[in-house]
């Protein structure tokens, strides 16, 4: 479980996330949803730690983010795993050896346990036999299949995922989108998705927190999302021509 | 300037802290010797032997009186690659060569969210990758110095040999003469210096890299532009510390 408490971050005295409460139930898929430029990216930023926000606090289980030391971060990170929106795969290496990086940092596995786990999770994405391949000679659906391997390889207790579907046609995002699904159910985790795909939205969003313009204007489940009254937030929902005839 | 100090300072001391896995870090470093240091030795035996070669040429061209001994062409050539050459132009060259290499390694890493992924991994992203580019290329340089001295001094003695400027003999006569051992040392304190530079001052462009290509591209050339301002004032304060 992440309790959000007042969360306030500003860049050259503008204001870009203003006190944003919130909860991330565990075993849950939770969305942050909201038009480029809302402060999505920065939120999550402040909840995984890249930025420390200008007051606020994010409890993690219970344990205050901004009250940990240096130990105590680094003993935290090992239980979050990440997905960027570019993979953010390590060039030089080839996907088993990306997928192998945390354990070899992290794990007191020996190192023949190491390579097992490795090759596990990459078949749990669907990459198998693919371990070789560098992220340079494999499709960006491919690349972010590698990318959650990498991030569950420490079987960690949290998920962040920034715009998992950028850049991937239709039918693989679905597949992405129901792999994080699994892995999140299967794994017992908490994970929480940046993103303004709707397709997304509606199929994942077991909670969804609207942000606009840094403020979080709407929470609830995907049910509640097209019954809602918020204008911004059925603008933002409703701005294509599919999803105005879907709720037709 | 002040903000810039203040910055490499902090980013010098998330550097130089222990490495998370040392097994890691030799491997790391091992290919950073390879990368930064052994691939530099085709342009350092290339440059090294032309100027060897075009400095003997010009000092027997420059100083045909009777007055100088012949063997004068040797002894300056050896100074001059000992003193300048050696550590402070290859230095200036690896600026380039090395300098960019590095930043835009890791401006591309810093602008595609590798370095995120690293520390939300909890690793120390600046000791992992910065730590082993240092120690790497400050182990190899006194070899690259010293190679390249030997390739000046042979491309020197390749002009003895196929011109009639001057013979073989008083060549390597005048390269032997009155030779100060403390000319060399102080050539590799000078070159682990200009390493250290190089490597710091490049890896802080490439780091803290912000934007697209573009920016990635104006890190670089800031990266060689500082690390050779930086190599050209402390070759100044060296030179008035070491040899005054």
């Amino acid at each position: 479980m992440i309790q959000l408490q007042e969360i306030r971050k500003s860049f050259d005295g503008r204001e870009v996330i203003k006190g944003v409460d919130t909860l991330f139930e565990t075993g849950q898929t939770s969305l942050i949803i909201g038009q480029s430029g809302s402060g999505k990216t920065v939120l999550l930023k402040c909840v995984v730690g890249l930025l420390d926000p200008d007051s606020g606090d994010i409890l993690y289980d219970g344990r205050s983010l901004a009250g940990m030391n240096k130990a105590d971060r680094t003993f935290l990170r090992s239980e979050m795993g990440m997905l960027f929106q570019g993979s953010a795969l390590f060039d030089s290496m080839s996907i088993q050896e990306n997928v192998l990086f945390p354990l070899r940092m992290f794990s007191p596995m020996p190192d023949s346990d190491k390579i097992k786990r490795a090759q596990y999770c990459l078949d749990r994405v669907g990459l198998k036999g693919s371990y070789h391949l560098f992220p340079s000679e494999i499709s960006g659906g491919m690349q972010k299949r590698a990318a959650i391997a990498r991030a569950i390889s420490l079987n960690p207790k949290y998920l962040f995922c920034d715009e998992p579907n950028s850049g991937l046609d239709p039918l693989t995002s679905i597949k992405i989108d129901e792999l994080i699904t699994d892995i999140t159910q299967e794994y017992k985790m908490t994970t929480v998705i940046n993103t303004h795909d709707m397709n997304s939205v509606i199929t994942m969003g077991e909670k969804i927190v609207f942000i606009y313009e840094g403020d979080k204007a709407w929470e609830g489940g995907r049910d509640a999302l097209f019954e809602s009254e918020n204008e911004k937030l059925n603008e933002f929902v409703f701005a294509s021509k599919m999803m105005q005839r879907k709720s037709c | 300037m002040f903000y810039h100090v203040g910055r490499y300072s902090q980013l010098m001391y998330r550097t130089f802290s222990i490495p998370q896995r040392w097994k890691l870090f030799f491997k790391q470093t091992w290919k950073e010797i390879e990368k930064l240091g052994a691939d530099s030795l085709p342009i350092t035996l290339i440059i090294s032997i032309f100027i060897g070669a075009v400095m003997t040429m010009q000092t027997q061209m420059n100083t045909e009186n009777p007055l100088l001994p012949r063997y004068t062409t040797g002894l300056v050539t050896r100074d001059t690659l000992l003193l300048e050459f050696c550590s402070s132009i290859l230095c200036l060259i690896l600026a380039g060569k090395v300098g960019s290499n590095i930043a835009s390694e890791i401006g591309t890493m810093r602008i595609t969210e590798q370095i995120d992924a690293l520390d939300i991994m909890g690793v120390n992203s600046a000791n992992y990758l910065i730590l082993p580019k240092i120690t790497g290329f400050i182990v190899f340089i006194p070899f690259l110095v010293v190679y390249s001295m030997f390739c000046g001094l042979m491309g020197g003695y390749f002009i003895s040999l196929s011109t009639d400027l001057i013979t073989p003999a008083t060549y390597i006569y005048g390269i032997q003469y009155w030779f100060i051992s403390w000319y060399v040392y102080y050539s590799l304190i000078k070159a682990v210096v200009f390493a250290f530079i190089i490597t710091s001052v490049s890896s802080y462009y490439g780091y803290y890299a912000y934007g697209g290509a573009l920016d990635v591209g104006k890190a670089s050339t800031n990266a060689v532009v500082n690390s050779s301002i930086l190599i050209l004032l402390f070759n100044l304060i060296l030179t008035k510390l070491l040899l005054s």
